[in-house]
C-alpha cells in the first residue's frame, strides 16, 4: 500500500463535530509537524475546509502510510477528540480509492455545491501548507499534480462549473451581464438591507460596479450599510429621484407590501429618458410590482425567477456528471499506472547501469585495439553502442510501463531481476 | 500555384461557409471541444478561397471587383464573411456565424443569379463608379450587421422577458452592446446608402455628358429601388433617433434593422430578375445588343 485517506465531509460527519474536527490554517501546520515527527519517512497532506476534513499519507515500499486507524487516532488526538467518536463517521481509502477521491474533489464532485470552484483552492493551499511543512513528498506531490490537471480537464471539458447556482451570482453573471455590457458606468441602487444584497453586490462589484447608492427607510441604516458596502447613502423620501438615476436596482427590503407600485414607478419613467432598468427584486414578499416588468425597458426579476434559473443550472450540471467521471477515471487510471511505473524505477536503473558498464568496458577494449581512432570517430562508435544499447531495452522497459497500467508488475520484475541477475 | 488558384470555383467556398454554418447550429444540439477549431478553419478557408477567386477575377478582368454585378455580390459577401470570422475569433462563445454566415451565402446565390459581365469603363467614369460601387457596398454590408444585431436583441430580450438564463454555448452579446450595433449600422446604412444614390446620380451626368454609358432614367428599376432603399434607410434612421429617449427604444431600432434587411432583400430580387438601362453602352454602340445587365443595388 502507498496511499491512505481518512476523512469526513457533511455528509458524514454531523455539523457539531465537524466544527469540532475542523482546522485553522495554524492548527494544520501544527498537525502536519507532528505527523512529520510521529511517523518519519512518510508523506501528509491535510486538506480541512468548512465542508471536510481529510488527511491523505502515502508512503514507498518498507515505509508504507500508517493504517487507518492510527490515522483516526491521530486526528482525534490532534483535536482533542475521543477516536471512539471519529472511527463510525470517518471514511477510509486506499491506493486507487484515495486518487479517486482526490481528483473527485479537487473537480468539485464532492462539494456541497456541485461543481463549486472554490474547492481547487483549498486543494491548492493544502498542498502548498504540506510543502511548507515538509511532509509533502513525490508520492503525494504527483497525486496532487494530478488532481489540479484533473480539476482543470473537468472544468474545460464539461459544463460542469460553467452555470452558477447561487442566487446573487445567477443574478449579476446570467440576468444583469446579459442587458449591460458593462458596470462601471452604471449606478447601483441597494434598496432595503436584506442579507442578499451584500452578496449581490459583491458579484457587482467583481463585474466592475463603482456607483453604488444605499436607501433604506432608516436613515441611520442607510448611512451604516453605505459606509460597510462602500456606497453613498441615500435618501428614501427621494426614492423617485433614486430610481430615476439608476440603471440597476437590488432590492431587499422586510416590508409586507410593494415599496414601488406600478402608479409609482411611472413617475420614474417619466425621469428615466428611456434608459433600461434592471430589477433584481430579492425581497420576500416582493418590493416591485411585478407588472412593472412589463414596462418597456425593465428588466424585472424576482427571487422565485431566479431560482428557478439556479434549478435548471443545477439540472444541467448534474447531466455534465458521467462526463466529469469519466475524465476522472481516465486520469485516476493514468495516475496508478504512473505510480506503479515508479515502483519499477530501481530495476530500470540497475539494468541501464549494468548494460552501459558492460557497453564502456567493451568500448574501451576496442578502442585499445584500434589507437588510430580520433575523437569523431570514437565519439561515432560510442554514439552507435549507445543506441543500440537503448533499442534493446527499449520492449522490456515498454513491457513493463505497458504492465504497470494493470498494477504493480511484480512477476515481470522477478523475471528480469533473474534473467539478468539483479540484486535487491 | 497560378493553376491551383484558377482552379477555385464558387462551390468551394460555399462548400466552406456551409460546413462552418453547420458547426454553428450543431452548437444548439451537443458540446465538443473540436467544434471550435473546425469551424474557425473552414470559414477561414472559405475566406481564403472566395477572396482568392475575386482577386484571380480581378486580375484576369483588369478591373475591380466592384466592375459587375457579381463581383459586387461576392465582395459583399466576403466582408460579412470576414467579420464574421472576426467576431467568432473575439467572442467565441457568441454564435455570431449562425445568424451573419446564411447572410453570406443568401449573397453568394444572388452573385450567382446575377451577371458576371463588367460594367464599360473609361477613366473618367472609373472612379465615380468606383465611390457608387463603394458606398452601395458599405450600406448594404450595415444593414445586414444591424439586422444581425437586431435579431440577436430581440431573442436575447425575448428569453430575458420569460426570465431564461442564456443557453449553454450560446451565449449572446448584451442587449446594450447589441443595441448600439444596431443603431450605429442603421444610422452608417442610411448615409452612405445616401451617398451612394448621389455618387450614382453624379455618375449617370458624367456619362451622359460624354456619352460613354446608357443614361439611366429615373423611371429605371435601378434607380427606383435604390430611392426606395434609400428613403425607407433615412426614415428607419430619423424614426430611431427620435425614438433614442423613449422606453423601447431599442425594440424598436432591432425592428427597423429587420426592416431594412427585407427591403433590401426586395430591392436585390428586384435588381435580379428586373431589366435596366444601368451599366449599359449607350445605345447605337457595339456593345447595346448585349443582354441587359442588372446592377449592385
Amino acid at each position: 500500500m502507498t496511499l491512505a485517506l481518512v476523512g469526513g465531509t457533511h455528509r458524514t460527519v454531523p455539523l457539531d463535530l465537524r466544527e469540532r474536527l475542523a482546522f485553522s490554517a495554524e492548527q494544520a501546520a501544527a498537525a502536519l509537524m507532528r505527523f512529520r515527527d510521529r511517523f518519519p519517512g512518510r508523506e501528509g497532506v491535510l486538506l480541512s475546509t468548512c465542508n471536510r476534513v481529510e488527511f491523505y499519507a502515502a508512503g514507498e515500499t518498507g515505509s508504507e502510510p500508517p493504517p487507518a486507524e492510527q490515522l483516526v487516532a491521530f486526528l482525534a488526538e490532534c483535536r482533542g477528540i475521543e477516536a471512539v467518536q471519529l472511527g463510525p463517521v470517518l471514511a477510509r481509502e486506499r491506493d486507487e480509492g484515495v486518487a479517486r477521491h482526490l481528483f473527485s474533489v479537487a473537480s468539485g464532485l464532492d462539494s456541497m455545491v456541485l461543481g463549486e470552484p472554490q474547492i481547487l483552492a483549498q486543494v491548492k493551499q493544502a498542498w502548498a501548507l504540506a510543502q511548507d511543512s515538509r511532509t509533502a513528498g513525490p508520492l503525494t506531490g504527483g497525486m496532487f499534480q494530478a488532481a489540479l490537471r484533473t480539476a482543470k480537464r473537468v472544468a474545460t471539458e464539461t459544463a460542469l462549473g460553467r452555470e452558477r447556482v447561487s442566487i446573487p451570482s445567477v443574478a449579476v453573471a446570467d440576468f444583469a451581464s446579459a442587458v449591460f455590457e458593462r458596470f462601471d458606468d452604471k449606478h447601483v441602487l441597494l434598496l432595503g438591507a436584506g442579507k442578499m444584497a451584500a452578496e449581490t453586490l459583491r458579484y457587482l462589484r467583481e463585474a466592475g460596479a463603482r456607483d453604488v447608492t444605499v436607501v433604506n427607510r432608516t436613515a441611520g441604516r442607510a448611512v451604516e450599510l453605505a459606509a460597510r458596502l462602500g456606497g453613498r447613502p441615500g435618501r428614501f423620501d427621494e426614492l423617485v429621484a433614486e430610481l430615476a438615476a439608476a440603471d440597476l436596482v437590488v432590492s431587499t427590503t422586510g416590508a409586507t407590501e410593494p415599496v414601488i407600485t406600478l402608479d409609482a414607478f411611472r413617475q420614474v419613467e417619466l425621469r428615466r429618458h428611456g434608459r433600461p432598468l434592471v430589477v433584481l427584486d430579492l425581497a420576500v414578499p416582493r418590493d416591485f410590482d411585478p407588472r412593472i416588468g412589463e414596462r418597456p425597458g425593465v428588466w424585472l426579476y424576482s427571487v422565485d425567477d431566479l431560482a428557478a434559473a439556479c434549478d435548471a443550472n443545477r439540472k444541467s450540471r448534474q447531466r455534465e456528471m458521467p462526463a466529469a467521471w469519466a475524465i476522472i477515471e481516465e486520469e485516476t487510471s493514468r495516475f496508478m499506472g504512473d505510480l506503479h511505473h515508479r515502483s519499477t524505477a530501481p530495476v530500470i536503473e540497475q539494468l541501464r547501469a549494468g548494460w552501459s558498464e558492460t557497453g564502456e568496458a567493451e568500448l574501451d577494449r576496442l578502442f585499445r585495439r584500434l589507437p588510430d581512432l580520433d575523437d569523431a570517430q570514437r565519439a561515432e562508435i560510442r554514439q552507435a553502442f549507445d543506441r543500440y544499447a537503448a533499442k534493446l531495452l527499449h520492449p522490456p522497459l515498454a513491457s513493463l510501463r505497458s504492465e504497470s497500467r494493470a498494477g504493480p508488475p511484480h512477476g515481470l520484475l522477478d523475471a528480469l531481476k533473474r534473467l539478468f541477475d539483479l540484486k535487491e | 500555384m497560378l493553376e491551383f488558384i484558377s482552379g477555385i470555383s464558387v462551390v468551394c467556398f460555399v462548400a466552406s461557409y456551409a460546413v462552418a454554418l453547420a458547426c454553428e447550429v450543431s452548437r444548439l444540439a451537443f458540446r465538443s471541444s473540436v467544434r471550435g477549431a473546425a469551424l474557425v478553419g473552414f470559414a477561414a478557408a472559405g475566406l481564403v478561397a472566395q477572396g482568392l477567386f475575386l482577386g484571380w477575377r480581378a486580375v484576369n478582368a483588369a478591373a475591380l471587383p466592384l466592375s459587375s454585378p457579381f463581383d459586387w455580390y461576392l465582395l459583399a459577401a466576403w466582408l460579412l464573411a470576414a467579420g464574421s470570422l472576426w467576431l467568432t475569433l473575439t467572442l467565441p462563445r457568441t454564435p455570431i456565424g449562425l445568424f451573419l454566415l446564411p447572410v453570406v451565402l443568401l449573397l453568394i446565390g444572388a452573385a450567382q443569379l446575377s451577371s458576371r459581365e463588367p460594367f464599360p469603363q473609361s477613366p473618367a467614369t472609373q472612379i465615380w463608379g468606383a465611390i457608387h460601387g463603394l458606398f452601395n457596398l458599405a450600406a448594404s454590408v450595415s444593414v445586414a450587421l444591424g439586422a444581425v444585431a437586431g435579431i440577436m436583441w430581440l431573442i436575447q430580450a425575448g428569453r430575458l422577458h420569460r426570465k431564461q438564463p442564456p443557453l449553454r454555448g450560446f451565449r449572446m452579446p448584451s442587449l446594450e452592446r447589441l443595441a448600439n450595433v444596431t443603431s450605429r449600422t442603421l444610422a452608417v446604412a442610411a448615409w452612405t446608402a445616401a451617398a451612394g444614390f448621389v455618387s450614382g446620380i453624379v455618375l449617370n451626368a458624367v456619362n451622359r455628358q460624354r456619352g460613354l454609358l446608357e443614361t439611366v432614367p429615373w423611371t429605371d428599376p435601378v434607380v427606383l429601388r435604390m430611392g426606395v432603399l434609400v428613403a425607407w434607410l433615412i426614415i428607419a434612421d430619423a424614426l430611431a433617433y427620435a425614438a433614442r429617449r423613449r422606453p423601447g427604444a431599442a425594440r424598436l431600432t432591432a425592428w427597423l434593422s429587420l426592416v431594412s434587411l427585407a427591403v433590401l432583400t426586395l430591392s436585390i430580387v428586384w435588381g435580379v430578375f428586373g431589366t435596366t438601362r444601368h451599366g449599359m453602352p449607350p445605345a447605337g454602340s457595339s456593345e447595346s445588343a448585349a443582354e441587359p445587365s442588372e446592377a449592385a443595388p
